[in-house]
C-alpha cells in the first residue's frame, strides 16, 4: 500500500489541515453521538439525556436512556473506533490491503466459541456471550500469531496472513460444521453473526470498555513505531527498530481492540477492512494519521449506521453488520473509483 | 517428478477408495470387474459403483481441479498471496443468487439453483470489472477494493435473509453454502467436463502471460505485455472457472485460496508447471474431503466444502511449520 500515489490535492495537506480535519470529525462524531442517544421509539430532549447522565432520578425517561440507548451508542463508539484501529494497525503490519483484524482469525474464533458455549454447555444469555467471544478471539490470535512467528525470521507478513488465513477458515468451517447439525443454536445465534448491538447492558460495556481503550491508548502512543513497521522488515531495521518485537507488540494491541470489538458487537468484518483504506485515501499512506482518523471514523460510522438502521427501519434488532455495509460500501467504491490512480 | 508422481498415486488411491468404502464396501475384486466389464456382475453392487459413487468422485475431482486453477489465476494476476477466486466476487454473488432463490423465492424448482448462482456469480464478477475500470485500465488494487466493496454489499443483503428468513429454508441454504456433491449424477459430470475444456486449456496456453504479469503492470508492460487486456482475460478465465464450479456444487472455498500455495512449494512458481499441480492438488483434497465428509459421521454426511477446511487447514499449517525457516 505504502507505494499508492495519490491525488496531489490530497497528498499536500499540512498536518495543521489535518489536525483540523481531525478536530471537525471528532465534533461530527459527538454530534452524532448524542442525535443518536435522543432517538428512538419514543424522541427524548437533549435537556433530558443530560440530566439522566448527569442526576439521575430513576424516571422513565431516564431509565430509557441509561440502560437501553446509552449502554448501545457507547458500545457503537467502542467497537467501531476498536475495529478500525485494529484493521489500521492490521495493514501497517502485513503490508497487504486484504488485511483486517478477522484475518488473525478473531472473528472466527469468537464466533466458534460462542456457538460452542450455546450448543454444548446451553449458555443462552448474552450477558455471558461477551465472555466467551472474548476468550474464543484471543486464543485464535494467540494460535494464529505463534504457527506465524515460529522460525528464525518471526511472523514475516506472508506467514502471519497465511497462518491466519489457515486457521480462520478451519475454526469457521468447524462452527458450520455444528451449526448444520443444530437448528436451536443457528436459530439463537444468526443475529448475533450478522453484528448486532442489541441488548447490550451497561455493565458489559464498562466491562470490556477498559480493554479497547487501553488498546487505542497504546496505538496512539506507539503509532510512529507502527508506522515505521508498515515500511517493511529491513527499511524498520535500517532506522533502528526491531521488527519482530514490534509485530509482537502491534499482535497484543489488535488482540485487545479486536477481541474487545467482537464481543461488543458480534463479528463486524466490514469496518475493519475498509475504515483504514478510507482514512488512508483521504489523509494519505501515513500512519500516524490514519490512526486517529480511523479511530474517529470508524466510531462513527458504527453509531451513525447503526442510528439509520434502528430509525429507518423501526426495528430495535436490526444487525449493524448489515447497516455498516449499506452505508458504508458505496462511499467506499467511489473512493476507489476516484482516488486510486495507479497499481501499487 | 517423484513428487509429481506420487500426486498423482495420491489421486488415484482417493478415488479408488472413494468408489470403494462407504455403507456397502465393494470388494476389491468385484470393482475390478465392474470397471473393466460391467455386464454379468450383481446389478445393485454395480449400481452403487457406477451410479452413485463414481460420478460423485469423478465431480469432486472437476470441482477441486477448476476451483484451484482459478486460485492460482487470481493470486498471480493480483500479486497477493491471500487472493481466491472470492476476490472477484464470485462467491459473494452466487450466495446472494442462491439465498435470494431458497429463502426469499422459495418454491422454485431445484434445478434452477446452479444457473441463478451461476449467474450472480458471473454478474457480480462483471460488475466489479466494469466499477474498476479507469481511464481505460484497471488495476489490480482498484480490483481488490471495489471486489471488498461489493461483496460487502451483497454479504450485507444475504446476511439480512440469513437473520430474517424462515429457519428452515436458512438451514437449508446453509447447506447448499458450505458446498456439497451429493446430487452428483453422470449428466452433471458431463456437463461440467464439457465446460471446463476450452477455460483450461486456454489458461495452459496463457501461463507465459501470468509468468509475466506477477512481475507488475509496469515490468510486464516493458517486456511488451498488454497488461489491461491480459487482466480483463484473466479475469473471465477465472470466473468461467469458478462459477461453473460453484454451480456444481455451491460455495467450496479454500481449495483456490490454498491449492496454488502448495503447488508452488512442490515445483516452483512458473505456471506451465504450477497451473497442472495445482489442479490435481485442489482435485485431491476435495474429492478426499467428500470421501472423508462421508465416511466421519456415517450415516450422516458432511458436506464437502466443510471438510476441505478441516482436513486442508492442518495439513496447510503444517507445511507453513515445515518451511518455517524459509525468507519471505
Amino acid at each position: 500500500m505504502t507505494g499508492t500515489r495519490l491525488g496531489g490535492r490530497i497528498a499536500a495537506r499540512t498536518d495543521g489541515m489535518r489536525s483540523f480535519a481531525l478536530a471537525a470529525l471528532c465534533l461530527v462524531l459527538a454530534a452524532v453521538a448524542i442525535w443518536s442517544v435522543t432517538l428512538g421509539t419514543s424522541r427524548t430532549s437533549i435537556r433530558d439525556v443530560l440530566a439522566a447522565i448527569l442526576a439521575f432520578d430513576g424516571s422513565r425517561e431516564h431509565l430509557v436512556v441509561m440502560t437501553l440507548r446509552l449502554p448501545r451508542v457507547l458500545a457503537g463508539l467502542l467497537a467501531g473506533s476498536g475495529l478500525a484501529v485494529a484493521g489500521a494497525i492490521m495493514q501497517a503490519m502485513t503490508n497487504n490491503p486484504l488485511a483486517s483484524p478477522g484475518l488473525l482469525g478473531v472473528n472466527a474464533g469468537a464466533a466458534f466459541a460462542v456457538v460452542m458455549a450455546m450448543s454444548l454447555l446451553g449458555v443462552a444469555s448474552s450477558g455471558t456471550h461477551v465472555w466467551f467471544a472474548f476468550g474464543g478471539a484471543g486464543a485464535a490470535a494467540v494460535i494464529v500469531y505463534a504457527l506465524a512467528s515460529s522460525g528464525r525470521a518471526g511472523a514475516t507478513p506472508l506467514k502471519l496472513v497465511l497462518a491466519g488465513a489457515v486457521l480462520t477458515t478451519f475454526l469457521t468451517s468447524l462452527t458450520t460444521a455444528f451449526l448444520l447439525f443444530d437448528q436451536t443454536t443457528l436459530d439463537a445465534v444468526r443475529l448475533w453473526t450478522a453484528g448486532s448491538l442489541a441488548g447490550r447492558s451497561m455493565q458489559q460495556v464498562v466491562d470490556v470498555a477498559p480493554h479497547i481503550l487501553a488498546g487505542l491508548a497504546a496505538a496512539l502512543i506507539f503509532r510512529r513505531h507502527l508506522m515505521t513497521l508498515s515500511l517493511g522488515a529491513s527499511a524498520a531495521r535500517a532506522v533502528g527498530q526491531n521488527p519482530v518485537l514490534w509485530r509482537g507488540i502491534a499482535v497484543v494491541i489488535v488482540i485487545l481492540l479486536a477481541g474487545g470489538a467482537v464481543s461488543l458487537a458480534g463479528p463486524v468484518g466490514f469496518v475493519g477492512l475498509v475504515v483504514p483504506h478510507i482514512a488512508r485515501l483521504t489523509v494519505g499512506v501515513d500512519y500516524r494519521w490514519i490512526i486517529p482518523f480511523g479511530a474517529v471514523g470508524g466510531a462513527l460510522m458504527v453509531v451513525l449506521a447503526d442510528t439509520l438502521g434502528r430509525t429507518l427501519f423501526a426495528s430495535q434488532s436490526f444487525p449493524v453488520g448489515v447497516t455498516v455495509a449499506l452505508v458504508g460500501a458505496p462511499f467506499f467504491i467511489w473512493l476507489a473509483r476516484r482516488r486510486v490512480d495507479a497499481a501499487p | 517428478m517423484i513428487r509429481i508422481a506420487a500426486l498423482v498415486l495420491l489421486l488415484l488411491a482417493v478415488l479408488l477408495a472413494s468408489v470403494a468404502w462407504g455403507g456397502y464396501i465393494v470388494a476389491p475384486g468385484d470393482l475390478l470387474a465392474i470397471l473393466m466389464q460391467p455386464a454379468g456382475t450383481n446389478p445393485q453392487v454395480e449400481m452403487i459403483v457406477l451410479d452413485l459413487r463414481l460420478p460423485r468422485a469423478l465431480l469432486a475431482m472437476l470441482v477441486g481441479a477448476a476451483l484451484a486453477m482459478a486460485g492460482a489465476i487470481v493470486q498471480a494476476v493480483m500479486r497477493n498471496p491471500l487472493a481466491e477466486p472470492g476476490l472477484l466476487g464470485i462467491n459473494a454473488g452466487a450466495a446472494l443468487a442462491a439465498m435470494i432463490v431458497i429463502a426469499a423465492l422459495k418454491d422454485v424448482p431445484a434445478q434452477f439453483l446452479p444457473w441463478a448462482s451461476f449467474a450472480g456469480a458471473s454478474g457480480m464478477a462483471a460488475t466489479i470489472y466494469m466499477l474498476s475500470r479507469h481511464n481505460g485500465g484497471t488495476s489490480s488494487l482498484r480490483i481488490i477494493l471495489i471486489g471488498i466493496g461489493l461483496s460487502a454489499l451483497a454479504g450485507a443483503a444475504t446476511t439480512l435473509l440469513t437473520a430474517f428468513g424462515d429457519i428452515r429454508d436458512v438451514q437449508r441454504a446453509m447447506i447448499w453454502l458450505a458446498g456439497s456433491v451429493y446430487n452428483a449424477d453422470w449428466a452433471g459430470v458431463r456437463m461440467l467436463a464439457l465446460w471446463l475444456v476450452a477455460p483450461m486449456a486456454m489458461t495452459m496456453m496463457a501461463s507465459r502471460q501470468l509468468d509475466l504479469i506477477r512481475f507488475g503492470d509496469d515490468a510486464a508492460q516493458s517486456l511488451g505485455q498488454r497488461v489491461n487486456l491480459v487482466r480483463a482475460l484473466m479475469m473471465m478465465l477465472c470466473t468461467l472457472l469458478s462459477g461453473a464450479a460453484i454451480a456444481a456444487s455451491g460455495l467450496i472455498g479454500f481449495v483456490g485460496l490454498v491449492a496454488p500455495h502448495m503447488a508452488r512449494r512442490l515445483v516452483g512458481p512458473a505456471h506451465a508447471g504450477l497451473l497442472p499441480v495445482s489442479a490435481l492438488i485442489g482435485a485431491t483434497l476435495v474429492m478426499a474431503a467428500d470421501f472423508a465428509g462421508r465416511m466421519l459421521v456415517a450415516p450422516a454426511q458432511l458436506p464437502a466444502g466443510i471438510v476441505t477446511a478441516l482436513i486442508g487447514a492442518p495439513f496447510f499449517a503444517y507445511l507453513l511449520w515445515r518451511h518455517r525457516h524459509a525468507a519471505g
